[in-house]
């Protein structure tokens, strides 16, 4: 734990462009779709299973959505994944989410040790904090929820937070604390999963954008996929392809109940330490941390300007201003800390919120491995598929993860 | 500003000689114009104006430079253009600017048409030890000597290259600062390319004959002026204490044996400048790349319009050209910006950029005689050494850059992996060195290596500023597909 890739120094871990450029394989068992977080965890898991596996990416690994978030371990149940002011009407829902988290927080304190280098995890703690009476209720609620499924949170009431938090503001009615919050380092993360796949036996390859992925008949034969580094028949496929999962299924007839939706971050200059936990907001859009080199990176789901791809969403100055405003609120410490850069990053928002990990009943072997946490849950969600495509019948995945769950039977967002 | 609609015709970003030059033409055709300024006074780089508690007594006594600004100062002030100083211009997007003036909240303005004329800033150089305090850029001495009449050391050697680079020495000189060398990448001026210039226009000429009276200041005064000599090594602990400096060839590369040592306190480094894109890419506008310019450099249409619809652009920032090209090229795209507002009819707007257009052509030609004449060797990119620093807000050496690229091709991968180009300067600095070594690891020209993705804001800008409390969360739980 707690082990800070060196900057500028450490050695690059990644595979290298000489690997990434090779041709691509003719046929596989696994093709994986998408080289973000959840693509390359998924290879690293099949590979470590024994399983014949190629990724393929249509940029370079690591662009979207997996190499642009904030890097926070969300754990505590958080404002977007609710759907209305309270959590009566999704308590079913929350409590197998915040079970996963739980599993999800036990699994990051040891993946530093399972891919044997630095991934920057620490273990910081994070604050859920209200600013009305209602807001702090919702706290009370969560708690009981959270406790329930195994996550160990505490309502900080006013006073106490003033002693816990002295730089947040001192009107805040109060803030729920999850001790195994924290961060890890978004930029070496799915590149060090590509790197130790590819030591496993993968096959990784960049500039490989996939145009068609055919089922060939009869059923359950496998795939044929042309992507722009050539043509590869695969046993089964991972659509792993983030907030383009929808556009990817699409190519072979199915939809995929999800959204793309394009987030706003902005970072400061670094400033001495002062901010411990991870500080995010029950009723508003916040997340808020202060990084190793002293940066302060805030963000929390505000909107950016969509541009199809290959261009990057740009950024929309009322996202930053709105950002800024809850910020500067809840910290009035970072009043007059400069504001550096913002960028923007897209993902997939699943309707019902819950992940979408397993096989579709229509096209036998098309596995999809999508999180809408996803920084947090990929490793997790790409572990439990990896094992179930290696051992399907001693590896059951839960029914609820299904990409064909009927979603209204759930109370969707 | 009008005052029903809360917006300007012209909002001029620059107050340098195009921006200045763009808002008298502009103020001169009718049109409501704003012109902003990060600096507290206008002037850009070349007509910098002495800082507060300085009384000039005689404008004369401080050069022709000095008194042309003072003209085109003036009469911006008497255009009735609204200058706004000591404002930074953040981003832009459909016709709206973000500013932010020092002490007071960002604000959104709105334009009909924007002309961007942000200059250019010097070109960095890494070599080993460039980063030790007393080496500074010609840009960065100047200023200081301009604006603050402060010598940047007692034993001063300057190394550069490209038509302005005697100008800092003999200025420098004629400041009284001890200047104990000048070192010019480029070959001495031969007679067959003064002859090549000889058919410049007269401002042209100007330019020419004060390049010659650079170099008579310098011999003038003793200074020593050798060519063909680069800058390969800056020693010293906590400060700089010696140059080590070598003969080079055509392309810059250093020729073996010829390194000589030379004991100074300071180093100004003037290789050139960069035209300054950071806004043009925020906007979206198309850019090609020219290495004699500086590198990427907008696309212009003959009104110096850009790709994007109502984005303008004029001056060094649009490649590097001078300011008397600037001042032209400011006036032009006013006269551009007046007729797409359709304040001016097309065959007045030809006519009035006749003449105008007539005198940039002869200074292009002129200016491409330069370009060649004073090319930067592709030598540069080969001086630093495996443990320099590249970037220096990150700390950022060659080799964890070269390792990166052993990955990619993407210099914005290369950033993710060793943070060059996340600090405070945002890549300002170390951007180009970065993509030379990632083209020369995968055997790219320069030019084919595509730069990062552009981010606002491009100036830093305090939390506090930004921050609109009234803008609440749209709609959490009611997000639409
Ligand atoms: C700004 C922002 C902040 C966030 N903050 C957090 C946070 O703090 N904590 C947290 O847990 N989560 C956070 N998230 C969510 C998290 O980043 C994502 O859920 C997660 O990274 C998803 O990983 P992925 O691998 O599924 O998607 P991605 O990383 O987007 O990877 C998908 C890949 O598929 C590739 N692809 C697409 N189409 C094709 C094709 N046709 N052929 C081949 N390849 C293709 C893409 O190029 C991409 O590389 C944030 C997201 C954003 C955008
Ligand atoms: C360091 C240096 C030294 C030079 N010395 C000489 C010399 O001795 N002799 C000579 O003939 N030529 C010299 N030149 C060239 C000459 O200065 C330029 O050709 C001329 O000034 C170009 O005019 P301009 O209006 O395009 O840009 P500038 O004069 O550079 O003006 C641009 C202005 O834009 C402002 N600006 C930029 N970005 C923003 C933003 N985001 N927000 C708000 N304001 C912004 C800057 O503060 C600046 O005042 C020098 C240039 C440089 C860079």
């Amino acid at each position: 734990m707690t082990r800070d890739p060196a900057p500028g120094d450490g050695a690059v871990l990644s595979p290298s462009a000489a690997h990434l450029r090779q041709e691509l394989p003719a046929d596989t068992d696994v093709l994986v779709l998408g080289g973000g977080l959840a693509g390359s965890a998924v290879a690293y898991y099949l590979a470590r299973e024994g399983v014949d596996v190629v990724l393929v990416e249509r940029e370079e690994l690591n662009r979207q959505a997996s190499g642009t978030n904030a890097g926070s371990f969300h754990f505590q149940i958080a404002l977007h994944q609710l759907t209305a002011w309270g959590t009566d009407n999704v308590r079913d829902r929350l409590l197998a989410e915040v079970r996963l988290h739980a599993q999800a927080a036990r699994m990051w304190t040891e993946l530093e040790q399972e891919l044997d280098a630095p991934m920057g995890v620490h273990t910081t703690g994070g604050l859920m904090v209200a600013e009305t009476d209602a807001e702090l209720r919702l706290l009370v609620d969560k708690n009981r929820i959270e406790a329930e499924a195994g996550l160990e949170t505490q309502v900080l009431l006013a006073g106490e937070l003033r002693a816990f938090a002295p730089y947040l503001a001192d009107d805040l009615t109060g803030a729920s604390y999850c001790a195994t919050e924290g961060h890890a380092n978004p930029l070496v993360s799915a590149p060090l999963f590509a790197l130790r796949a590819q030591q496993a036996g993968a096959e990784i390859r960049t500039h490989a954008r996939v145009r068609e992925v055919v089922a060939r008949t009869p059923a359950g034969t496998g795939f044929t996929v042309r992507t722009d580094a050539g043509t590869i028949r695969a046993r089964r496929v991972v659509n792993a392809a983030g907030a383009w999962a929808g556009e990817v299924a699409r190519l072979s007839g199915l939809t995929l109940p999800l959204r793309a939706e394009g987030l706003h971050v902005n970072v400061t200059e670094p400033r001495e330490h002062v901010l411990d936990p991870l500080v995010q907001h029950i009723g508003r859009r916040l997340s808020l941390k202060q990084s190793g080199n002293g940066t302060f990176i805030i963000g929390g789901g505000w909107p950016s300007a969509p541009a199809p791809h290959p261009s990057r969403h740009t950024t929309r100055w009322d996202s930053a201003a709105g950002n800024m405003g809850v910020a500067v609120r809840v910290m009035p410490g970072l009043a007059d800390v400069r504001v550096v850069r913002m960028w923007t990053g897209v993902m997939a928002f699943t309707d019902d919120l819950s992940p979408i990990v397993g096989e579709s009943g229509a096209v036998p072997g098309y596995f999809t491995c999508i999180a809408t946490t996803g920084f947090t849950l990929s490793p997790l969600m790409a572990r439990l598929l990896a094992e179930h495509m290696a051992r399907p019948s001693s590896r059951p995945l839960p029914p609820e993860y299904s990409p064909d769950r009927n979603p209204a039977g759930r109370p969707a967002a | 500003m009008d005052g029903a609609t809360g917006r300007y015709d012209l909002l001029v970003v620059g107050g340098g000689p195009a921006g200045m030059a763009a808002a008298t033409t502009a103020r001169e055709l009718g049109l409501h114009v704003a012109l902003v300024d990060e600096r507290p006074s206008l002037g850009g780089q070349i007509y910098k104006q002495p800082g507060e508690g300085f009384v000039v007594r005689d404008h004369a006594a401080l050069g022709r430079d000095h008194v042309a600004g003072r003209v085109l100062i003036d009469a911006t002030q008497r255009s009735g253009a609204h200058v706004l100083l000591r404002t930074s211009v953040l981003t832009l997007r459909d016709g709206d600017v973000v500013l932010h003036t020092e002490g007071e909240p960002v604000r959104t303005v709105r334009a009909g048409r924007v002309l961007l004329a942000p200059g250019a800033h010097d070109r960095p150089v890494v070599f080993p030890g460039w980063d030790l305090p007393g080496v500074l850029t010609a840009g960065g001495a100047q200023t200081l000597v301009k604006t603050q009449r402060v010598a940047p050391g007692e034993r001063v050697l300057f190394a550069g290259s490209g038509p302005l680079a005697l100008a800092f020495p003999a200025q420098l000189h004629g400041y009284g600062v001890n200047v104990v060398a000048a070192l010019e990448a480029g070959p001495p001026p031969a007679p067959r390319d003064a002859l090549r210039l000889l058919g410049a226009a007269r401002g042209n000429r100007q330019l020419l004959l004060d390049g010659l009276r650079y170099r008579a200041a310098l011999l003038r005064g003793r200074v020593p002026l050798r060519y063909r000599r680069i800058v390969v090594r800056a020693e010293g602990g906590d400060r700089l204490a010696a140059v080590v400096h070598a003969a080079v060839d055509s392309g810059w590369r250093v020729l073996p044996g010829t390194e000589e040592r030379i004991e100074v306190d300071t180093l100004c480094l003037g290789y050139g400048f960069f035209p300054s894109v950071e806004l043009m890419r925020v906007a979206g506008c198309a850019l090609r790349y020219d290495e004699d310019l500086g590198g990427p450099v907008v696309e212009l249409d003959e009104w110096m319009r850009t790709s994007v619809p109502g984005v303008l652009a004029a001056g060094d920032g649009t490649g590097v050209a001078g300011a008397l090209v600037a001042v032209d090229e400011g006036r032009l795209a006013a006269i551009g910006a007046a007729l797409d507002l359709g304040r001016l009819p097309l065959p007045a707007a030809r006519e009035r950029a006749r003449p105008l257009r007539a005198r940039l052509d002869r200074k292009r030609v002129f200016r491409e005689a330069l370009g060649r004449l004073y090319r930067v060797g592709p030598g540069v990119y080969d001086l630093a050494t495996a443990d320099t620093v590249v970037c220096r807000c990150e700390e950022v050496t060659c080799a964890a850059v070269d390792r990166a690229a052993e990955t990619t091709a993407d210099v914005n991968v290369v950033k993710g992996y060793t943070r060059a180009g996340m600090g405070l300067c945002q890549g300002r600095s170390c951007q180009r060195q970065v993509a030379a070594r990632v083209a020369r690891r995968h055997g790219l020209r320069l030019a084919e290596v595509p730069t990062g993705t552009p981010r606002s804001p491009v100036r830093p800008v305090p939390a506090s500023a930004v921050a609109d409390e009234q803008l609440q969360d749209g709609g959490f739980f009611t997000r639409d597909a």
